[in-house]
């Protein structure tokens, strides 16, 4: 959409979905640009979590394409899709419950056969990640919103990604774990690392976006540079429609 | 007091069996919340693969294990692969209704490679008992326990250390999630169906090495076992379905000590029923789980029925009607009288499973009470034969009514389990009430039918009595779908949460259908008490369930003239191609596999 941006990462195009008669979305196109964290608003029952699901292969578009590095993801599995460099940090973290925390973690990096660099990197996300040091025996299920969260994109590093896929990431969390986590997912974006995020929290994910997408019932009805969008009345007006429609 | 300590014994070794198949059970609903019925049929090739290797091939004992294990798990492979797998964006209760079909493939090919008569199945251990406390226990038993044991370590390893055990852990716990790590969820169930085969015919061959003895009724048995033990144990907890075996075989083995042999099943499907009502997700789930069943109207296909214009039902009806006016053989006419006798429980069944969505297994019950009230009204009291039938279609009603409400509160594969525990239990108090229904000898000398004074002894005036009493009842009931209460029965069906937030009152309805279902198929049991004129606990039994439920699949779920149409080609086409008695469960099974795999609507489709 910008020429002077990056070369795209990941992109859909026209893209069409349905749940059985019920259309979800409609002619939807996103780029995500290499490098850059790309933010998708939207109020409730817009079609978000169903975007990052049809990235992840979990649905399935009726129509239109999904391209990943160049590649198309159309007709690839969930794990084929994993396996080419693509993360997720679900909606609800999702976490094994009755799995360890330290057995989450690792489950992350399930793709990979490396087990000294696995290693290291589990070290890593206890720096990254200072507070599960303690919980590494803990059972994920017991552990607070905001650690599971920590966990969740622990999780989502371990398979050394090329991009990460977050649905409101903030979610349910302390105002303190809001800005935790916002910032690293900067960090990680710093790392190279390429973001995708729904939310519902329009001038949080502003913060640290550089393109956002606002969806409305299935729809793009604005996007843009998130330092253009920011300020843009629009924003607003977009939201309560689709807030009040849900 | 030495024998307690055996009974104990004999309950701890029976429950280590029963645990190799329940252990099995719980790993494939971890993954993909299905219940297996085929599981107690892998037990079955197990057994007999065993009988092979030990009798024919005189295979050395750790060899035989190794080679039941093998083939087994074989057969779980490919029942994965083939049976399965196409199945995966089905209706939810398509992998079910595959793994009955796949049981009934199974079974009879075990039965018609090997004859159905019992086998013996040497355990080449020596013949010694060891004195342990107060009781006695034998090589056999070590064994049993050091199998049990052994695969419960290994099982453990497997899921703890090794990658593929933890996928199929991370499977089990989040499907999706797991996915999103990069998990194929295809190679998990794979694993846990290779696993889960390899303790069952292991477990089928231990069995019969226990006993001495072999026979193809061993499969629906352990299947029934094995579903107790998991669900007392929390459907799909792995260590929960060893406990809950361990504890069905001490159930069982002092109820046997108390009450006698023909007791022990009773008490494990009364323990199931009891587990089901009062904790449906077993005795140790915490509450945090989520009930595994999905919330809204995805279990049953949804199709647009076929729309068949009145006059040729009427023409279709009218033919039937003066069929008999025609030079038309006794054969002919006997087998559609069994259809029209099947009809009428397929009537009972397509209401119930179709129309309200209670997917009902057990449905051959509600036969049996109706042919014992009609019988033992008209032998014991003397009541005319026509309103004994109608005693028998209203105890039917009542009682079949009273006997699943408690589990009215369950949903989608629990609704299938409690019904099928509950007509096992039906099955198991007839056999035991002697006082009441003379126990194992049966009921003979069951008047034939009568109305109004006037036996109908003639082929031609039992074909019009009971073609009759089933349009009746289909005409009844196709008015019954029309009406306002037909629309409230499938909203229930589609959406239960929101049809209780129109203030549907699911309890009264579920009961409204059943009482109406009970009815039919209580008459039909009248009527076919007096065609028999001897009837005992095992004259209707869990084939005939399935044999409806296949039925009422292939006309449609809910479908009035698709249950009839279906039974005419289920019980008219075997008969058509001479097809011998002993491939007719096997063709039964096959149907319904194809059915679930291409047309799950059924010929006339869904209503
Ligand atoms: N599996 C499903 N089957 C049928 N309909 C679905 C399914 N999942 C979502 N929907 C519907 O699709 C629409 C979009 O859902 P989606 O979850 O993508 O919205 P969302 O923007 O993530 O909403 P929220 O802000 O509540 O998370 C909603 O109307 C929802 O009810
Ligand atoms: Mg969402």
């Amino acid at each position: 959409m910008t020429t002077s941006a990056p070369e795209p990462l990941l992109t859909l195009s026209n893209v069409n979905t349905f749940y059985g008669q019920a259309q979800v979305h409609f002619d939807l196109s996103i780029t995500v640009a290499r490098g850059h964290i790309v933010c998708l608003l939207g109020g409730n029952a817009s079609g978000k979590s169903t975007t990052m699901k049809i990235i992840l292969g979990l649905v399935k578009p009726r129509s239109g394409e999904v391209t990943f590095d160049g590649a198309s993801l159309v007709g690839l599995t969930t794990p084929q899709i994993v396996r080419r460099g693509i993360a997720s940090v679900p909606e609800a973290r999702r976490l094994f419950a009755d799995m360890s925390v330290r057995e989450n973690i690792l489950m992350g990096a399930f793709v990979r056969n490396d087990r000294e660099a696995i290693a290291q990197d589990l070290d890593r996300m206890l720096t990254l990640f200072p507070k599960l040091g303690q919980r590494l025996s803990q059972r994920a299920g017991s552990l607070s919103g905001g650690e599971q969260q920590m966990v969740a994109m622990a999780r989502a590093l371990m398979s050394r990604p090329r991009m990460i896929v977050m649905d409101e990431p903030t979610m349910g969390l302390s105002p303190l774990y809001v800005d935790r986590v916002l910032e690293l997912i900067r960090t990680i974006n710093q790392e190279g690392v390429s973001v995708f995020m729904v939310e519902q929290n329009a001038s949080l994910a502003l913060e640290i976006a550089h393109e956002a997408y606002v969806l409305q019932t299935g729809k793009i009805v604005l996007s843009g540079p998130a330092r253009a969008l920011k300020d843009d009345p629009r924003i607003r007006d977009a939201y309560l429609g689709g807030s009040e429609a849900a | 007091m030495s024998s307690w300590l055996d009974y104990t014994i004999n309950g701890l070794i029976v429950g280590n069996v029963y645990a190799l198949v329940a252990v099995g059970l719980a790993l494939i609903f971890g993954v993909s919340r299905l219940i297996n019925f085929a599981q107690g049929s892998i037990y079955l090739v197990g057994a007999y693969v065993g009988w092979v290797a030990v009798v024919q091939l005189h295979t050395p004992l750790p060899l035989t294990i190794i080679v039941v294990a093998a083939s087994a798990a074989l057969v779980g492979l490919i029942i994965e692969r083939f049976g399965l797998r196409p199945l995966q964006n089905s209706v939810r209760i398509a992998p079910l209704l595959a793994t009955i079909g796949i049981s009934f493939v199974l079974d009879q090919l075990v039965m018609l490679t090997f004859s159905p008569n019992p086998r013996a199945l040497p355990s080449q251990l020596p013949d010694v008992r060891f004195q342990v406390g107060g009781g006695t226990i034998g090589p056999l038993d070590l064994l049993i326990a050091g199998v049990g044991i052994t695969s419960a370590l290994l099982l453990f390893v497997f899921l703890r250390y090794s990658k593929l055990g933890w996928a199929v852990r991370a499977a089990s716990q989040d499907r999706d999630a797991a996915m999103q790590m990069g998990v194929d969820v295809n190679r998990v169930n794979q694993a846990v169906f290779g696993i889960a085969a390899a303790l069952g015919g292991v477990s089928g061959m231990l069995v019969g090495m226990y006993y001495n003895q072999i026979d193809t009724a061993m499969s629906l048995q352990a299947t029934l076992k094995g579903v107790v033990a998991e669900v007392v144990g929390g459907a799909g907890n792995v260590p929960g379905a060893v406990v809950g075996s361990l504890l069905l075989g001490l159930v069982e083995s002092y109820g046997v000590a108390v009450f006698g042999t023909s007791y022990r099943n009773l008490f494990a499907f009364l323990l199931l029923v009891v587990v089901l009502v009062l904790r449906p997700n077993g005795l140790f789930a915490s509450a945090r789980q989520a009930p595994p069943e999905p919330l809204t109207g995805t279990f049953i296909a949804p199709s647009r029925p076929m729309r068949i214009p009145r006059w040729a039902l009427a023409v279709a009806a009218a033919i039937f009607a003066i069929l008999p006016l025609f030079p038309v053989s006794f054969y002919v006419l006997q087998t559609l009288i069994n259809a029209w006798l099947l009809g009428m429980l397929a009537l009972s069944l397509t209401l119930v499973a179709g129309t309200i969505g209670q997917v009902s297994l057990g449905h051959a019950a509600l036969l049996a009470i109706g042919a014992y009230t009609s019988a033992l009204l008209s032998l014991t009291f003397s009541v005319p034969v026509g309103l004994a039938i109608i005693g028998g279609g209203l105890m039917s009603a009542a009682l079949g009514t009273t006997l699943i409400s408690p589990s009215f509160r369950l949903r989608g594969h629990y609704v299938s389990i409690a019904t099928l525990a509950i007509g096992e239990i039906v099955s198991l108090v007839i056999l035991n009430w002697e006082g009441v229904t003379r126990g194992p000898i049966g009921i003979s000398g069951i008047p034939p039918l009568s109305l109004f004074g006037y036996d109908l002894i003639s082929p031609n005036s039992i074909y019009w009595f009971s073609f009759a009493v089933m349009v009746v009842l289909a005409l009844l009931q196709g008015r019954l779908l029309t009406s306002h209460l037909g629309r409230s029965f499938r909203a229930i069906r589609d959406d239960d949460i929101a049809a209780r937030a129109y203030g549907l009152s699911l309890n009264r309805y579920k009961s409204l259908a059943f009482i109406f279902g009970g009815f039919a198929a209580g008459i039909s049991g009248g009527i076919a008490a007096h065609l028999y004129s001897y009837i005992n606990h095992e004259t209707f039994n869990t084939q005939q369930s399935i044999l409806a439920l296949t039925v009422v699949i292939l006309g449609g779920l809910g479908n009035v003239v698709g249950a009839i149409l279906g039974s005419v080609a289920l019980v008219g086409l075997p008969e058509l191609f001479r097809i011998a008695a002993e491939y007719r469960i096997l063709i039964y099974g096959i149907v319904l596999l194809l059915l679930v795999r291409f047309r799950p609507q059924g010929l006339l489709g869904t209503i």
